[in-house]
């Protein structure tokens, strides 16, 4: 085994209560930060399986000519925006809300006429679903002849829209001080082990001992710090998987679509030990003969 | 091999070296003898940069210290075995481990630093000692672990600030033997002492300090 390693191992388990504690430490705060990137990352993945789901339904005026909504539909294929078309006949809308009231049709037993009106789904292309080009292309479609009403959501899809920057926002501010944070533990362990170890770092100094000699045991044990609270931290994320959305997803299906990445989980350990050798490296400071 | 010209070091106000100059050749073996706080320390510690002078240099073979950067200090280092006296041996590691501190930091293998510690103990008869740590051992028995981990590695100049401070004379008398058998190798030795009968008929260079300066060189 390598001296410095030696040296690392030796230290870490003499000073273990204090090591312990900056470990503990550090895996709270990667867990806090892993949750809020894993937060993220389903954030970003629900708004972009959004425009799959999202469209604008245009609803037609009363007794408006067959020609004239064949007119209306293909000059809504045409348009740039638009990916696809689905038109509703007044007939097809009685119908499909017949069979979705099945239990409670007795409701619509009275009705003389159709009050429901034609109407024309249009799903958009990905890259325009945001909420200024949505509003843009609802403006244009509604100066078309022949069209009633035209409506979608756009109070959700700006919620949505700036809910997704506040949170990126926010999680950068927050990713950016839980880092901080983390170097700085790793920064305070490293320091406290460093005085207490002066002595011997003076001694090695006077006996020929390099820089790098005297840095390299600091290095791996801030390391070893950062990387064992990174695992740490790994597991409370898989217990929290386990326990937390697994449950919630038995009585809120919602929870059945939030994924927690293993490329993203395996990168917390890796996280931790960089973060540990950057704190131990600030600490150490510059060595002076 | 090492030389100080015209060298003064003070601290604060206090002067610890006043205009010194002297030369030491390749191999010699020196003593530098005076009274407390005449400078004898003080002038070690010039010759391996743990201090360094306020006027005038002290070169060491081809260093000259005021000029050495932070990668040139260990080097020079490497190359001088120290007795420092007040040890420095770091109590939470074996005698083994505290001798073979002066080999690793040289990056020596660790197949042969095992031999080396032992010889090196063996020298100063301490082979059964090996696994004691420094306060279970007595100031002689700590004295020459310190002797051990200066001499191990063969530097080319051992600097002892006091070696026989703590030993009996039969223990001191060994360790002068110890001393005269490296530099009989070639190695240049000076050693600080008040210890007048370590030099008394030795036929050595006896050089004499007194509040900084050098105020006497006759031979032992």
């Amino acid at each position: 085994m390598p001296y410095a390693m030696k040296v690392a191992l030796r230290s870490l388990w003499r000073e273990r209560w204090i090591n312990l504690l900056s470990i503990l430490t550090i895996a709270m705060g990667l867990l806090v930060l892993t949750l809020i990137v894993l937060f993220m990352y389903n954030l970003n993945l629900f708004t972009k399986r959004l425009p799959e789901r999202f469209s604008v339904v245009a609803y037609l005026k009363e007794g408006i000519s067959e020609q004239d909504t064949q007119e209306i539909i293909a000059s809504l294929k045409k348009h740039r925006s638009v990916e696809k078309v689905t038109y509703t006949s007044k007939a097809e809308a009685l119908r499909e809300l017949k069979a979705s009231m099945k239990s409670a049709d007795y409701i619509l037993e009275g009705l003389n006429e159709n009050p429901l009106p034609a109407s024309i789904e249009i799903r958009l292309k990905r890259e325009v679903v945001g909420p200024e080009s949505v509003k843009s292309f609802v403006s244009d479609i509604r100066k078309i002849p022949g069209m009633e009403d035209i409506q979608y959501g756009e109070k959700f899809l700006v919620s949505l829209h700036s809910l997704k920057t506040g949170v990126q926002t926010a999680g950068l501010i927050i990713t950016v001080i839980m880092a901080a944070g983390i170097i700085f533990i790793c920064y305070s362990t490293v320091k406290i082990l460093f005085y207490r170890r002066r002595e011997e770092i003076e001694t090695l100094k006077l006996l020929g001992a390099t820089k790098r000699f005297i840095r390299l045991p600091f290095l791996v044990e801030g390391g070893v710090i950062g990387a064992a609270g990174g695992g740490i931290s790994l597991i409370f994320i898989l217990a929290f998987y386990a326990i937390v959305v697994m449950q919630l997803t038995a009585t809120a299906p919602l929870f059945g679509a939030v994924v927690f990445p293993q490329r993203i989980l395996a990168c917390v350990p890796g996280a931790g030990f960089f973060l540990g050798i950057a704190g131990a490296f600030i600490a150490i400071g510059r060595i002076k003969f | 091999m090492i030389h100080f010209d015209n060298v003064s070091k003070y601290y604060d106000t206090n002067t610890a070296i006043r205009n010194i100059t002297l030369s030491f050749e390749k191999g010699e073996l020196a003593f530098i003898t005076g009274p407390s706080g005449a400078g004898k320390t003080t002038l070690l510690k010039l010759i391996y940069a743990a201090e360094l002078p306020d006027s005038g240099s002290v070169s060491v073979a081809d260093w000259q210290t005021d000029r050495l950067d932070g990668s040139t200090i260990p080097l020079l280092r490497r190359n001088t075995g120290i007795v420092f006296q007040d040890f420095r041996l770091l109590d939470n590691m074996t005698v083994f481990d505290n001798v073979a501190l002066s080999l690793r930091v040289r990056n020596v293998p660790e197949r042969n630093v095992k031999e080396e510690v032992l010889d090196a103990l063996k020298m100063v008869n301490l082979r059964h000692k090996t696994d004691s740590f420094p306060p279970a051992l007595s100031g002689g028995e700590q004295q020459r672990v310190v002797i051990a981990r200066a001499i191990i590695g063969e530097p080319t100049i051992l600097l002892a600030d006091e070696p026989t401070g703590n030993l009996d004379a039969d223990t001191a008398a060994g360790i002068m033997n110890i001393v005269r058998e490296i530099n009989a190798k070639g190695t240049t030795i000076l050693i600080a002492t008040h210890n007048r009968d370590l030099f008394k008929n030795s036929g050595k260079r006896v050089i004499r300090l007194d509040a900084g300066s050098l105020v006497g060189e006759a031979r032992g």
